[in-house]
Order: structure tokens, then sequence, then C-alpha cells
């Protein structure tokens, strides 16, 4: 498994909770929206819906999706103490409309906002483009469930 | 995999001024030119006044130092610089343009009066060896110089079109050279002296006919007094010839710059005062008068050589090294005024008062090789006319050197008055500080001693004068319809930069082809984007030792779906490399610009790191997004390159911008 020097690991982040799958061909921005919802829980009680809601569209217009075909829209918010994340897969794709690529996988990730945390942010932003890569990407998408996605991503 | 190329071309800049050289290696160019001068500077000297030659050639010498004082704090204030930038900044575009079309008429000189002065050492030296080996040929001296004197400049005009870098290695060796034959020719001549003793030479000047110009025509001015040691300070200013090649080769000197230059001064004002100065001085004291002003005219040092005490076997012996070391010398000069001339013109010419067509870089060595045809035409041609007559080559001498240095020091000391707010890491001494200015007590006495000398040689050197002002009159003509044709242009195409930079851009079909270039043990990724914004890549040439690290320096440009390969460079991308060899050459280090067409930056910048296994990725702040977008945007593209079973290199990741940096391990 890939795993970061510092010991960033997707394995602990992706469970098979924290993956679904989007049927359909939702746009980028209701793509986002929907991780958004199901990550809400996870940090209910820290963070605001709104401000959630807010941070998350508007990162959704900075962060650029890779060449990979993935896309990690990423907020840092000062009430978090660890990371969160959401992965979507999307077996029918959207064309980001910035690159014309189309995109069949998406994480939202959510990071402490502290100086501290910044190198392991970075190394998680690293780790998650170096794993979804094209093939792995393929793959999860033409799969149904979300503990055979989960244990796909855990192996690589 | 990743889908999509990110690059389809690669562009690299392979300028040769982008490598630097020792103080050693510039100190030796300078050399060349300037030292040179001991062979013909005394004989021309005693053929215009007298005896009295060598203490004015040591007067020159020392003098000499004071000129290396106000060169080194013009070289100083302008890297790029020389008599021409000096002069424009102080006085304007018109005096730039007349100071630099004399000083070009010496270096058109400087090349003939050398090369048919190695000829004339040669041909005297082969006067004495071929009787002993039984060869009846008379060799006929001004013919001879002549016929060496074009083969001469033919090989250097070759060598010039290759480059620099070589020539300099060659001037470091001859230079080299010559010093251990000086040693040897100065400890032979003491033991002469000691044997035989020897009478100083007088000190009054008496001259010639033909030296005192048109001051026949005004006796009161007759060589008597200060005026007549002022008309032979000016006959013997001839030896100062080639310091503005100082700086011209200040831009090529290595990091730490200014320590470099000091040292390379030292050394030229060294070399030249025990060279030069002291030579002269010693033929003056060892051969009869009489054969230096015949037999040895026009080959001084060979005389000295041969008059020494000893056996005539050991005495040729030394000729031989004179004369071998006099030819190299010589040539050497030649090879500077190729190197210097070019200089000069290529700064005129990125300021737009030389015709673009004379920039045009040679495809295969980036050399701006039309300016160097146009020098070796110009020597040529001087070289046919001169005959081979090292006196009126010497009589035509000296022009250029004298009103380029009286117009450079004149601008040093508007320029203490006119930037007195700029901060100089060296100043000519003899300053008193009157409020917030240092007013150049020391460098207007240096001035009156030029400004006297340029008026008297006016006066005296007829062929100078009325030579140097028809060169001058058609260069300044030349510069000034190339000035109104560039600004014609400008107004129809784009305007011109300043600083524009000629670049030679070798194009690549992959980064991966670039890699075995790379052959130092640290390597650092500077990528740039905005001419305006290069804090960052200052700080890594302030800091970083480019003996044991290559400095890449990465500019890519977004270019959406590129696909075809047929991308070129705009004006915007050259000015972003304009700016980054101007900055090399401040610090003088290394770096190896590489430039790429890629639809993002940041996987231009992971890829290039990869590739080049870099330790450092080194960023400036980008205004739009800010330090931590742009560290989390390499995180993702280094990320995304990355090969699962690729060495877990530790890779720094920095943003730098004005006394900030935020520093991020990529792993």
């Amino acid at each position: 498994m890939i795993r970061q020097p510092d010991g960033v690991s997707l394995a602990a982040l992706l469970t098979p909770e924290n993956v679904i799958f989007l049927e359909g061909k939702p746009s980028k921005e209701e793509a986002v929206r929907q991780l958004t919802e199901r990550i809400l829980p996870q940090v209910s009680g820290l963070i605001a819906r709104k401000a959630l809601f807010d941070r998350v569209a508007e990162v959704e217009k900075l962060n650029p999706v890779l060449e990979s075909g993935f896309y990690i829209p990423h907020a840092k918010f000062p009430e978090l103490d660890n990371f969160h994340a959401v992965l979507g897969l999307l077996p029918g794709g959207f064309i980001d409309p910035v690159t014309g690529i189309n995109v069949k996988a998406v994480l939202l990730l959510l990071s402490p906002h502290k100086p501290a945390f910044f190198q392991r942010h970075l190394n998680m932003l690293s780790l998650l483009s170096q794993t979804f890569q094209p093939e792995l990407i393929e793959k999860l998408a033409a799969l149904k469930d979300q503990s055979a996605a989960a244990a796909l991503i855990k192996g690589k | 995999m990743v889908p999509n190329p990110k690059f389809k071309q690669v562009f690299v800049l392979s300028t040769a001024m982008l490598s630097f050289i020792s103080f050693w290696k510039a100190a030796s160019i300078v050399l060349c030119d300037f030292g040179s001068s001991a062979y013909y500077a005394g004989g021309i000297a005693m053929n215009a006044f007298g005896p009295a030659f060598p203490w004015f050639i040591m007067g020159v010498m020392l003098f000499s130092g004071l000129m290396l004082g106000v060169y080194t704090e013009s070289c100083i204030m302008f890297v790029r610089g020389g008599v021409y930038v000096v002069v424009r900044e102080a006085m304007g575009k018109v005096m730039a343009k007349l100071s630099v079309s004399a000083l070009v008429f010496d270096y058109a000189l400087t090349g003939p009066i050398s090369s048919v002065t190695a000829g004339l050492y040669l041909g005297s030296l082969l006067g004495n060896i071929l009787p002993l080996l039984h060869i009846n040929w008379h060799v006929p001296g001004r013919t001879f110089a002549v016929v060496f004197a074009l083969i001469v400049t033919g090989y250097f005009w070759l060598e010039n079109i290759r480059g620099i870098e070589e020539s300099a290695d060659n001037n470091l060796k001859i230079i080299s050279f010559v010093a251990v034959v000086a040693v040897v020719l100065i400890a032979w001549s003491g033991v002469t002296l000691y044997s035989r003793g020897f009478t100083l030479p007088p000190f009054r000047p008496v001259f010639s006919h033909e030296a005192l110009g048109w001051t026949v025509n005004f006796p009161w001015l007759r060589t008597a007094g200060l005026i007549g040691l002022v008309m032979a300070f000016g006959h013997s200013i001839l030896a100062l010839s080639g310091l503005e090649t100082l700086a011209q080769v200040y831009r090529e000197i290595e990091d730490p710059k200014v320590q470099n230059l000091k040292k390379a001064v030292v050394v030229i004002f060294l070399f030249s005062v025990f060279f030069t100065g002291l030579l002269t001085f010693i033929s003056a004291l060892i051969i009869p008068g009489d054969l230096i002003a015949g037999k040895y005219a026009d080959n001084l040092l060979s005389g000295l050589a041969l008059e020494l005490n000893g056996p005539y076997w050991g005495r040729l012996a030394m000729q031989v090294a004179v004369v071998v070391s006099g030819v190299l010398m010589l040539v050497g000069a030649v090879n500077t005024s190729f190197v210097g001339a070019n200089g000069v013109l290529n700064r005129v010419a990125e300021d737009g008062i030389l015709h673009d067509w004379f920039r045009h870089l040679h495809k295969k060595f980036g050399t701006t090789y039309r300016i160097v045809n146009l020098i070796a035409l110009i020597q040529v041609l001087i070289i046919l006319v001169s005959r081979g007559d090292i006196f009126l080559l010497g009589e035509a001498y000296a022009f250029g050197v004298l009103v380029s240095m009286t117009f450079n020091t004149a601008s040093m000391i508007i320029l203490r008055f006119k930037h007195r707010e700029e901060e100089r890491e060296w100043m000519f001494p003899l300053n008193i500080k009157y409020n917030n200015i240092y007013v150049p007590v020391g460098m207007m006495l240096v001035l009156a001693v030029l400004v006297s000398a340029t008026g008297m040689n006016l006066l005296t050197k007829k062929v100078a004068t009325i030579g140097g002002l028809i060169f001058t009159a058609v260069f300044y003509m030349i510069f000034h319809v190339s000035e109104k044709m560039n600004e014609k242009k400008a107004r129809f195409y784009a305007p011109d930069d300043d600083n524009d930079e000629k670049m030679n851009l070798r194009r690549e079909a992959d980064i991966h082809t670039v890699v075995p270039e790379l052959t130092k043990t640290r390597r650092i990724l500077v990528p740039v984007r905005n001419p305006n914004n290069l804090v960052h890549l200052t700080s890594v040439l302030e800091t970083v030792n480019d003996d044991d690290t290559d400095i890449i320096v990465l500019s890519a440009k977004i270019a959406r779906g590129i696909q075809s390969g047929g991308e070129t460079m705009s004006d915007e991308d050259r000015e972003v490399f304009s700016a980054v060899v101007l900055l090399a050459e401040k610090y003088g280090k290394t770096v190896k610009p590489i430039f790429v067409f890629s639809n993002d930056p940041f996987y231009s910048m992971a890829q290039v790191a990869q590739a080049a296994g870099a330790d450092e990725i080194v960023m400036g702040v980008s205004g739009s997004s800010g330090a931590e977008i742009q560290l989390e945007r390499l995180a993702m593209a280094w990320g995304m390159l990355k090969k699962a079973d690729a060495p877990s290199k530790p890779v720094l990741a920095k943003v730098v911008w004005e006394g900030r940096q935020m520093t991020y391990q990529l792993s």
C-alpha cells in the first residue's frame, strides 16, 4: 500500500461508509454538493452547515481537475483536528468544463487549518493524486459495491 | 499512466554568457591586450621622443592603477557596462555614441598593431635562426609581418565565431607562459646589470619632428616643462590600451563577483608594472640607444634578450622564448580585440543603436557572428593599409583609448552627483563627503590628466586625430542611422526593451534529453514566470554554490491543448529569460534556463524536478493564488507523476518572497 512517511494512510480515511456511487450524469457542482451532504455528519457540531457549503463551493471553483481524471476539492477549517473525506465514484463521469477531462472520481477532503498540519495536508494531497491513477479510477467506477471499492483502495 | 503529455516542446537556452570564468581567466583576457603593448610601446615611444621613453612607459603603467580603480567602480555599478552604458547614463546617448565610436577605432587598431608586431618579432627571430640552419632566405620583415598578421586575424576570426570560453582558456595559458619567460628575463637582466652596471636614462624627452604634429605651428607649445611631459605621456599612452576589455569581461566573472573583480584588477596592475613597465625600463638600461632606435625599434624585447650577458646560444634561446611568448601574447591581443569589440558592439546593439541585423546569432555556436565578421574585415583592411609599418599604426593608436577613458572618468564623476543615493560597493579613493555626496576629488585629478593628454594628443598625433575622427564619424553615422531604423521598426512592431537579449535556443523533444547535461551533485529547480518577480531566483543565486549545484531555471508557458509541436517563444517569454540571464550575470553564477510549453505549470515543475532528480524546488509567490495554494497544486502534481517504485528522495519545496519563505517537504 502507498503510504506517506508521516503515516498518512487512505485505509483509515476511506472506509466503505465514506465511499458513494453517484448515479447518472451529475455536473461538477452537483457532485461536490452531494459529497458535501455526505460529509456533513462527520463534522456536524464542529462546522456549521452553511459555513461548510459556502467554503466547499468556494474551493470547488479554485481546485483544478487533475490530468488523471481525478478531482480533489479540498478545504481547510480551523475547527478540525483530523482529516475527513468522502469519495464519490461516477460510472458515467462528468466533463470538467475547464479542462475537458472526463472525471469519474471525486474526493472531498477537509483538513485542519493549522500551520503544524499543513505538511500532512500536502502529503495527503500528494498521496491521493499518486493513488488515484486512471487505471484505478476505471476499476473503481466499474464496481457496484462500496466495500469492494474501499478494499480495492486499501489494496493499493 | 498519465493520459496526455504535459508538454510538447522544450527549449533550452544555451548562450555562451551563461558560463562564468575565474578572475585569473578574466585578468588574462585583459592582459593579452593590455600587457601586450610591452612588445611595441617602448620602441614606438623611443621613436617619438627619444631615450626618456622608459620613464614615461613606467609612468603610464603606474597611472593604469588609477584607471583600473575608475573601471572597478564603473564595473561594479554596471554589470553590463563599459564606456557606452556608463556615458549614456551620465551624459546621454549622443555622447555615449561618440565615445563608443572612438573606442571601436581602438579595437580596430589593437588587432593589427598586435599581429603586425608579432610578425615583426617572428621575422627578426627567423633572421637570426635561418643562417644557423644554412637556409639562405632573407626574411622580408614587413611583408612577412603582414602575411603573418592576416593569418592570425583569420584564425581568431574563426575562434570568436566559435565562442569565448575556449578563447579564455587559451588566454590563461598564454599569460602563464609569458609570466614564466618574463621572470627569467628579469632575473637574467638583473645579473647582466649587476655585472655591467648601468646609467639611468635621461628624463627630458626630445621629440622627433613627426611627434610634434601640429604643435610645430605653435612654438610656445614646444616640449618644455609640464607641456613636454604631457606630450610625452600622450605618446606613451598607447601602452594603456585594453582597459575597456575589463568592463566587457566583468559580466563573465564568476561569483563572488566584486571580490574576483578586485583580484583581477590587482593581477592586471602588478603584471603590467612588472612586465610592461619594468621590462621596458630594463631594455633601456641594457640595449645601447642606437640599437633601440634602429635594429630593435620594432622588436625591443628581442633586443633585450640578445643584449644580455652570456653565450650567444643562450641569448638566442632567450630570444626564442621571448618571441614565442610575445607571439602568443600578441595574437592573444588580437583575440581580445575581437572579444572587446564584439562586447562593445553588442552592448550598443542591445540599446537599439546598432541594427538588429548585426546581432543575428550563429546557429551552431550562438555568437554574434556578423559583428565578428565586421571586426575581422576592418582589421584586415588596416593591416593591408599599414603595410607592416608599426610606427604608422602606433601613430594612429591611442585616440580611442584616451577618448573613451576620458568620457568614462567624466561620467563616473557625474554619476557621483546624479546617482548620489546609489550605494556603491567600492569607490575610487580620495573623496570628500559633502551632505550626501562623496565628491570624487581623486577621480577629478585623474580626469585632469586624461583631458590634458587627450588635448595634447589631438595636436601631436596627426594620424590618430585624422583617422580617429573619420572613423568615429563613420561609426557614429552607422549608430545614428541604425537607431533611426530601429525606432521606425519599433513604431510598427513592438518596442525594443532596454536589455533585449539575443538568445540561442535549442529545441529538444523531451526533458530527458537535457538531463545528462546536469552533472553536479545537487540540483535546484527555480520556476520563473514574471520578469519583475525574481526574488526567489535572487535568493538562490545569493546563497547557492554553483560549483556543486545545478540551478535549473524553468519557465513554463501555458498552452492549452498543445499537440503540434510547432510552438515558438514570444517576446514576453524572451523577456523572462533576459531577466534571468541578467540576474545570473550579476551574481556570476551558472544557470540552466529551460523553457517548456505546458498546459499546467505545476505539472511541468513536478515533471522536470523528477526527471532531473532535483533536491529543491524554489518558487516565487504568486499574486493571484498565494503560497499555500501553490504548494497544494505542486503536491498534487508531484503525487500524480510520482511512480510507485520511485526512490523516496526528500525534495524541499519552497515559496520565497520579500523577507519570508514557506518550506515543505514533498514526498
